[in-house]
């Protein structure tokens, strides 16, 4: 039987203890002491795109931030209030927004949204606000160093932990079967640069050849010249991060002009469940980096789980990513909420830049500019399979992860 | 530099791609070129007929080439119902009033796609296998060939019907111009109802094509109208001939752009031609420069 809840490390555990009991016996002075209050309200403002381009992970957004929500008000002694609306997928409604809920509410947080684009819009709203903001599915790096954030927090990987964990993966194939060729197809952003320049420069220190590098438009509906270019060049290793819907149209071409690589990570483009409805078994193999991905354990891993099916009266057994990804976040707000002992931004602000988070997605603290600090945050790579994602890398004893399968086979033998 | 095994499959690639691109410009050259309207909807309309072979696919598994049929049947009604209610109250009033009645309709068909089906990208299977031929210079994609055929007997088929009906020669007196049409016992507002479901057909025929190709969300109306204006102006207004040469132009264009300069300028690289063509040649490649009244 396994538990979901067991360690992944008996160390990690045992630093996840101490860090728990920590921060409990902050919480512990602040409420009991009644230096916090108890009777006020935390107000939480966000969106999520419930429709427009990234519909398709507003409803797991939505359910992990409310999963997180009831566990705050179990919690901490007082009323959580969560005020969600649709952003459209839009930065501009998005930012509409949060300017109606802050104006007619006594917001103490922000939560984010989806997609480097939405999220970066609402957290240039809170700095502004000077109020704590809490953003997922961010990877990119360069707001966070580039526009002094003091009050933006992203508990999620980042393009290095992704260039990380890839590497990590990587090491799970036998040294003498471990493929050599990469091929990265950049989309032109400032993330897709980035996360380019990640995998080049990491992958290429241990060894690897990047033997193409070559960008695509985001929105691009031909990939038949990148596939040309891949088959050409060797690649046996694909890595990108498109879109959902880039991702999808990239794989269906693949399999028209029947090639393949051997290894296929296609970061935040396989990780909505549209992946597997519009692909099927043609999305298996692929590899994502979502967050947080079914299999990890400790945590609160199972208890999310059970909350889940419960509240969402489901017998899946492998949630969707996005659900544990948001949940995740409301973790660390919650233990920062405690550690401050108030509502105040500024203690929040300073809970987060001091305190250790234990999640589910480990245990990890924030640099003075948000980003999870560098090494901390372990980057869960999951990898499709049979209709379900399922954990790839690191390795966990939970049967909701998977050996790593390497190599995809061609199309003619799946 | 790029191997000549590349330059060659970019150009298979992109003759191929570019049957489709003709099909759907052909329809809005046909409504251009007879109505005078641009129709800013059709991009959406090619979404809808997309859509319908998509959901024929994922209810029965019936195959989109098959479904297009379907598609085609439905978004002709939807062209004489658009024409007979909507459009009879703008057309001849001036650009203007066609041109928001049809930015409306599109909106108002993303909007449904979106509240129906959801933002996700779906896509069709053409029911044959994913492997192909190699020619040793370039590999032949089996699904690209036959969506490939498929629009090139829709244009010819399109071709035939204009040349050698009544209706078609009709059309064509209409489009030569429209008052002597009239003075000639011709029916021109009934041959504004065909046209335009022709028209509309045509789209719904080329979004069937492109959905087995290319997963289909709500949002891809624009993108494919931007494609279908440039093919448009590359061959000429009204030239079945030029919609296809312009079509496999600016497929092959995309591509050796993509593969010189990036994936990233592949839109650039049409987009250029397509200003080139206008500034050089404004008529297109096989427009006549002239008609009308």
């Amino acid at each position: 039987m396994v538990n979901d809840d067991s360690p992944v490390s008996r160390r990690s555990y045992l630093k996840g203890t101490a860090g728990a009991a920590a921060v409990a016996s902050l919480a512990g002075c602040a409420f009991s002491g009644g230096g916090g209050g108890g009777d006020d309200t935390l107000t939480i403002a966000g969106t999520v795109p419930e429709t427009g381009s990234f519909s398709s992970l507003g409803q797991d957004l939505r359910r992990g931030y409310e999963l997180g929500q009831a566990r705050m008000s179990e919690q901490l002694d007082r009323d959580v209030e969560l005020i969600l609306q649709d952003d459209e997928s839009d930065a501009q409604t998005l930012r509409q927004n949060l300017q109606q809920i802050t104006s007619n509410n006594d917001v103490d947080m922000i939560w984010g949204s989806f997609s480097s684009l939405l999220v970066t819009a609402g957290s240039a709203f809170a700095e502004n606000q000077n109020l704590p903001f809490l953003g997922i599915a961010f990877a990119y790096e360069e707001p966070h160093r580039n526009d002094n954030y003091e009050w933006t927090y992203a508990p999620f990987p980042k393009s290095r932990d992704v260039a990380r964990s890839t590497l990590g993966t990587l090491e799970l194939i036998p040294e003498s079967e471990r493929p050599t060729n990469v091929g990265i197809w950049e989309p032109n952003s400032g993330w897709g640069r980035e996360q380019a320049e990640y995998w080049e420069n990491r992958l290429g220190e241990e060894g690897y050849d990047i033997v193409l590098r070559e960008t695509f438009e985001i929105g691009s509906q031909d990939f038949s010249t990148l596939i040309s270019q891949s088959q050409n060049a060797e690649v046996e290793v694909l890595l990108s991060n498109p879109t959902p819907p880039g991702g999808i149209t990239a794989v269906n071409q693949m399999q028209s002009n029947n090639w393949s690589p051997q290894m296929l990570k296609f970061v935040r483009g396989a990780d909505p469940s549209a992946w597997w409805s519009a692909l099927g078994e043609a999305g298996a193999y692929a590899l994502m980096c979502p967050g947080w991905v079914p299999g990890l354990t400790g945590n609160g891993n199972q208890r999310l789980r059970e909350a889940y099916t419960s509240e969402y009266e489901t017998e899946s057994e492998f949630m969707p990513v996005n659900v544990g990804g948001s949940y995740n976040l409301t973790q660390v707000a919650l233990q920062a909420v405690q550690a401050a002992g108030s509502t105040e931004a500024e203690a929040i602000r300073d809970a987060l830049r001091s305190e250790t988070f234990q999640t589910v997605i480990g245990e990890f603290g924030f640099e003075d500019n948000g980003l999870p600090a560098e090494g901390d945050l372990t980057a869960p790579t999951g990898q499709w399979w049979d209709g379900a994602q399922r954990l790839a890398y690191p390795n966990t004893d939970s049967d909701r992860s998977l050996d790593f399968r390497y190599p995809i086979p061609p199309w003619g033998e799946r | 530099m790029v191997a000549g095994e590349l330059v060659s499959q970019s150009i298979v690639n992109g003759i191929l791609l570019g049957g489709i691109y003709a099909v759907a410009a052909l329809g809005l050259s046909l409504v251009f070129g007879i109505m005078d309207i641009v129709n800013l909807a059709h991009g959406h309309m090619l979404m809808v007929g997309a859509y319908v072979a998509i959901l024929v696919f994922a209810a029965t598994g019936i195959t989109p080439l098959v479904g297009m049929f379907l598609a085609m049947g439905l978004l002709f009604v939807f062209g004489i119902v658009l024409q007979k209610v909507l459009l009879k109250h703008v057309v001849g009033e001036g650009i203007e009033q066609p041109i928001i009645v049809l930015f409306g309709l599109a909106l108002i068909l993303q909007n449904i796609g979106q509240l129906v089906l959801g933002g996700d990208a779906r896509t069709a299977d053409l029911g044959i296998p994913g492997d192909g031929i190699d020619l040793g210079f370039a590999f032949l994609s089996l699904p690209r060939t036959v969506t490939f055929v498929v629009a090139v007997v829709l244009i010819g088929a399109t071709w035939a019907f204009l040349q050698y009906t009544k209706t078609g020669q009709a059309i064509r007196a209409t489009a030569q111009n429209r008052k002597a049409a009239r003075y000639m016992g011709i029916d021109t507002d009934r041959i504004y109802v065909i046209t335009l479901a022709v028209g509309t057909a045509l789209a719904g025929a080329a979004g069937a094509l492109l959905s087995m190709l290319f997963p289909i969300n709500p949002f891809v109306g624009w993108s494919y109208l931007l494609k279908a204006f440039a093919v448009v102006v590359l061959g000429g207004v009204g030239s079945i001939l030029g919609t296809l040469v312009g079509g496999v132009i600016l497929g092959v264009s995309e591509n050796l752009g993509a593969l010189y300069l990036g994936g990233g300028y592949r839109n650039v690289v049409s987009l250029l031609i397509f200003l080139g063509v206008l500034l050089l040649k404004p008529e297109g490649l096989f427009g006549s420069g002239g008609g009308g009244e």
